[in-house]
């Protein structure tokens, strides 16, 4: 039976973080707060000299968790194949970096890490013994833009059938679930030079049948129709590409990989005063995970701070707050 | 995209050593959202008044103890750039800004683990040196 438990992750409250509004502590207090069981960390965000953080560093980590009561649930964990700008990293190297993330994570007291998207499936073979010493599975983030058709993930995910265990696994983004592209990106986008002939253009390709920009995008090469183009500017053609990141794919596109899903990232850009969540159906998702047995947690991860207008409040907590709080009420319904 | 995260408002002076102005230096958040080593800066640019300082001029240092020119920087992996906290970059300057208001310009680039182009950052500020 499925138990589907409610997480925060700390990357929704980096500006609080950055600005020095929040420490680490505050973040961690203000997460208990919203409801959630469990909290996620970027150590490279919030715990210093990631990996080799100090024992002073782990200890504060660990009385947070205590003070909390949170679970620690999962750290995000990235690969630096460019850590030198005259070479990519050899695959010793990739290898090496990432034991001691699994290490870290070790010693942090979770589980899980979640790989990000990129990460080359050839670190999982030699990675394995690794993660069976320390007790911490490895898990790919599909993300919109890079999932089901990016090569390097599908690659992943033939690797990670071949191998077959339980230390390796997927984390979702919901940003594949977007129904329509996300107005507050419109909006943020519009404020620092682009047009709304862009945006009509990119919010038409969200269709009923699963129609988005990135499938639009790759099925024209990127090429406008020529009554848009006409409209566009030059500053509209170079932001386009990087419009592609929120793609639209039906909940049965998880069918095959139930098994394997050991996290969920619940991306926020906008929780409406409505209740829902602008481009995103969480009450649909939570019922589809109920019905397939899922047993993990879903985790708020807010990126609608990057996308705050000039002069506007940055709406973390606020928007945290809303998600936590429907997300919960959702679970109550469908869980009982 | 971390516009906002470049060139802290009121940290840009002029630095003296030993009794004499020996350039001018500004303290910036990274263009990121997780610290780096220094070897992932893809670029750093000043620009006073319209114009470019020569790169091999900048220096750069987390802790204000050990500097790096961004050619040397491209090797350190051992200093970590934190996320929260300033990298201090410094121009070499014989009598650093002089007394007045400029426009300081500053562009940080870092190079991301699975974005394939450099995180860029700019911001130009007023600056009053007295």
């Amino acid at each position: 039976m499925s138990r589907i438990k409610t997480c925060v992750s700390l990357y929704s409250l980096q500006d609080e973080y950055l600005n020095h509004r929040m420490n680490l502590e505050q973040c961690m207090q203000f997460v208990k707060e919203t409801g959630a069981e469990g909290v996620e960390i970027l150590p490279d965000q919030m715990i210093k000299n990631t990996p080799d953080a100090s024992q002073e560093e782990l200890d504060k980590w660990h009385s947070y968790l205590k003070e909390t009561g949170l679970k620690p649930v999962i750290a995000d964990i990235f690969l630096n194949t460019n850590l030198y700008k005259n070479r990519t990293l050899t695959r010793r190297e990739c290898v090496d970096l990432l034991v001691k993330e699994l290490e870290l994570a070790n010693k942090m007291g979770l589980h899980l890490v979640r790989l990000v998207s990129m990460v080359p499936y050839w670190v999982l073979e030699p990675l394995l013994p690794y993660c069976e010493k320390y007790d911490v599975a490895v898990a790919l983030e599909v993300h919109a833009g890079m999932a089901f058709d990016e090569p390097r993930t599908v690659e992943f995910i033939h690797e990670m059938k071949r191998l077959n265990s339980k230390y390796i696994g997927l984390v979702i983004d919901t940003g594949i679930f977007c129904r329509r592209f996300p107005r507050v990106v419109r909006n943020y986008e519009m404020s620092i030079g682009c047009s709304a002939a862009l945006f009509d253009y990119i919010e038409a390709q969200f269709t009923e049948d699963g129609g988005d920009y990135h499938k639009t995008f790759i099925k024209t090469g990127g090429k406008f129709p020529p009554e848009v183009d006409a409209k566009l500017t030059d500053h509209d053609r170079l932001m386009a590409p990087i419009q592609d990141g929120y793609e639209n794919y039906p909940f049965s596109a998880l069918d095959e990989y139930m098994p394997y899903i050991k996290h969920f990232h619940f991306k926020l850009f906008e929780m409406t005063e409505e209740g829902p969540e602008y481009s995103m159906d969480y009450k649909g998702l939570l019922q589809y995970l109920h019905d397939h047995d899922y047993d993990g947690y879903v985790s708020t991860e807010y990126e609608g701070n990057r996308f705050t207008l000039a002069g506007h409040p940055m709406q973390e907590k606020k928007q945290i707050a809303m998600q936590q709080a429907y997300v919960q009420a959702c679970l109550k319904e469908i869980q009982g | 995209m971390f516009d906002n995260n470049v060139f802290i408002d009121g940290t840009c002076r002029n630095v003296v050593e030993n009794g004499a102005v020996t350039g001018f230096e500004m303290q910036t958040n990274i263009t990121y959202y997780r610290g780096i080593p220094l070897s992932m800066i893809e670029y750093i640019r000043v620009a006073v008044d319209g114009q470019d300082v020569p790169v091999e001029d900048i220096r750069i240092s987390v802790d204000q103890i050990d500097w790096f020119s961004l050619k040397e920087a491209e090797t350190v992996t051992t200093y970590k750039w934190e996320y929260g906290e300033p990298l201090y970059v410094r121009v070499v300057k014989d009598g650093g800004l002089s007394a007045g208001t400029h426009k300081v310009k500053l562009t940080v680039a870092t190079r991301t683990a699975y974005i394939p182009i450099p995180l860029e950052g700019i911001k130009e500020r007023e600056v009053t040196i007295a």
